[in-house]
């Protein structure tokens, strides 16, 4: 039975709108304070290292085809020799990085702080809203829904009967913790600390940086290349040039 | 590098900047993003722009930005009094800054004391060995100092550590060109070419290091390489299309006994030939009697 329920504007006034705008400072007392908190990271001179190297197998990789093939062998052979080669990492060696984030005290600080500074205000800001902000149907979403949603969306509202369309606060938070990144990153400018979706997109997908397995991936990629020299191609071209400017 | 419309921009600020209109703030921010060098200009309106106290608050903290770039900039046109008093209003702004101790370390480089310099130089590097500017500077002292093979071991040592660089690959290469040491330069620049595979001025520079190591094999490739410039720089390039002439008869010469088909090359050598003689009739008409008299002399000698 879809009817349809009017609801009260104070509802908007009192709300939605109060709800966003303490979202919205929250946010943007949290990217303060991470400034504020951040330590200076001094980055390791090994890591520094692996990555350099890495940019230039890539640039090996990329622009192999513009050196002579003499040229490219010997580098290939520099890198992947297997004893001293500069991708070469032993496999007892690989440099774990996981571990290495846990042990180095100053990475550990850090994911710490950044944890927090995630899951704390987004926790205390979530109590809020269930505790004031529950028992009542705040809006409707425009689109018809399944009733599977309603665990997800109705959650204070106890009448089985109501349609799914009409949502209770906590998914008007949900909806402006996902939202309001854009009004952020416009606000804030690009980086800021705030970008929680990014980061939890890059807790569930690894540890981003991996220095000892982009060593290796390297190495097979470079094993891989073939040389396929294109400075031939340029006389031609050449000519072709030639001809032109003349004519 | 820098883009066309960048440079273009460029000077359009400078003009505007030096015929007393205003926008001298946005000149030197732009000066600083690009990172070009222009010392004069930068010290005659960062200077103008400090000593007016209005102008001066009126920019805030990016004061101690125009402080810092202003001071280098003395140094390089050798005005040490004014770069002092940069470096001395920073310190005491910032009175633990390691930015400030590397400006007074440049300073002191400036003045001529090396082993003080050098002294500064290392113990910043302890702190943080891995600011990239004060490995540059070392480099650069050693350099300047006229001890070449030093310059070449700290260059060598900061490679090590930061392969990626291309712009101190492109030094090295110079250096190596400059000892003649040029089996090494050319190693250099065919990373620099890896970096940066479409900037024809180092195709060119390859080229001419491989022309003058000789060698039928390096020969050749030299030619290709020239003619890698002339397609990449759409036939402009003087240089490159000597080069090819040049090189076509280098060939020539090196495989006189051999009976090689080189009907590709003789084509290439006598396009680029025209080529020549057209730029030349456009841009130097009276030099042109001696440029065909060369290519004459190239073409029998072959």
């Amino acid at each position: 039975m879809a009817e349809d329920l009017v609801l009260d504007t104070a509802i908007r006034d009192w709300v939605l709108i109060p709800l966003s705008v303490v979202m919205v400072l929250i946010g943007v007392l949290r990217h303060i304070v991470s400034k504020l908190l951040r330590s200076s990271q001094t980055p390791d001179i090994k890591i520094v290292r692996e990555g350099q190297v890495m940019l230039r197998a890539r640039n090996l990789r990329a622009a192999a085809n513009f050196i002579p093939s003499k040229a490219f062998r010997a580098r290939k052979l520099y890198y992947c020799n297997e004893e001293n080669g500069l991708l070469f990492v032993p496999k007892g060696q690989a440099t774990n990085p996981q571990a290495q984030m846990f042990s180095d005290p100053n990475m550990a600080m850090d994911m710490m702080k950044k944890n927090l500074s995630m899951i704390i205000p987004q926790t205390l800001t979530f109590a809020w809203v269930n505790f004031f902000f529950s028992g009542f149907v705040a809006a409707k979403i425009p689109f018809p829904l399944t009733q599977r949603f309603r665990s997800m969306l109705q959650n204070g509202i106890d009448l089985s009967t109501v349609d799914v369309s009409y949502v209770s606060s906590r998914s008007w938070y949900f909806l402006n913790l996902f939202g309001l990144r854009g009004l952020f990153s416009l606000i804030l400018g690009e980086e800021n600390a705030v970008d929680d979706t990014q980061r939890m997109m890059q807790m569930g997908g690894g540890f981003g940086f991996d220095p000892s397995k982009g060593l290796s991936v390297e190495k097979d990629n470079l094993d891989i290349t073939q040389h396929d020299w294109a400075l031939p191609n340029f006389e031609h071209h050449a000519e072709d040039v030639l001809k032109r400017v003349i004519s | 590098m820098v883009t066309k419309t960048e440079e273009s921009e460029l000077k359009n600020l400078e003009i505007q900047v030096d015929n007393g209109g205003g926008g001298a703030w946005e000149y030197l921010s732009l000066v600083r993003k690009l990172k070009v060098r222009r010392s004069d200009k930068v010290l005659k309106h960062g200077l103008s722009i400090l000593n007016d106290s209005k102008l001066r608050s009126k920019l805030g903290a990016d004061e101690w930005t125009l402080y810092e770039q202003v001071a280098v900039a003395a140094m390089d046109c050798q005005c040490l009094d004014v770069a002092q008093d940069c470096t001395k209003a920073l310190r005491k702004r910032f009175s633990e800054s390691k930015r400030v101790g590397r400006l007074e370390a440049m300073l002191l480089e400036a003045k001529g004391s090396w082993e003080e310099a050098e002294k500064a130089y290392s113990s910043l590097l302890e702190d943080n060995p891995l600011d990239q500017i004060i490995h540059k500077r070392r480099v650069a002292m050693a350099k300047a100092q006229g001890n070449i093979s030093g310059a070449i071991e700290w260059l060598n040592k900061y490679l090590e550590i930061f392969m990626a660089d291309h712009d101190a690959w492109r030094e090295l290469a110079e250096i190596y060109t400059s000892l003649q040491m040029y089996k090494q330069a050319a190693f250099c620049y065919e990373e620099v070419i890896l970096a940066q595979p479409t900037v024809p001025l180092y195709h060119l520079a390859y080229a001419d290091v491989l022309y003058t190591i000789g060698g039928l094999e390096n020969v050749q490739t030299a030619k290709k390489y020239y003619a890698s410039t002339i397609d990449l720089t759409g036939g402009k390039n003087t240089r490159a299309l000597f080069g090819i002439c040049l090189c076509t008869s280098a060939i020539a010469q090196l495989t006189k006994g051999k009976n090689k088909e080189d009907k590709e090359g003789s084509q290439l050598q006598s396009l680029a030939a025209k080529a020549l003689e057209r730029d030349y009739k456009q841009r130097a008409p009276d030099k042109l009697p001696q440029l065909t008299t060369a290519l004459k002399s190239l073409t029998l000698s072959s």
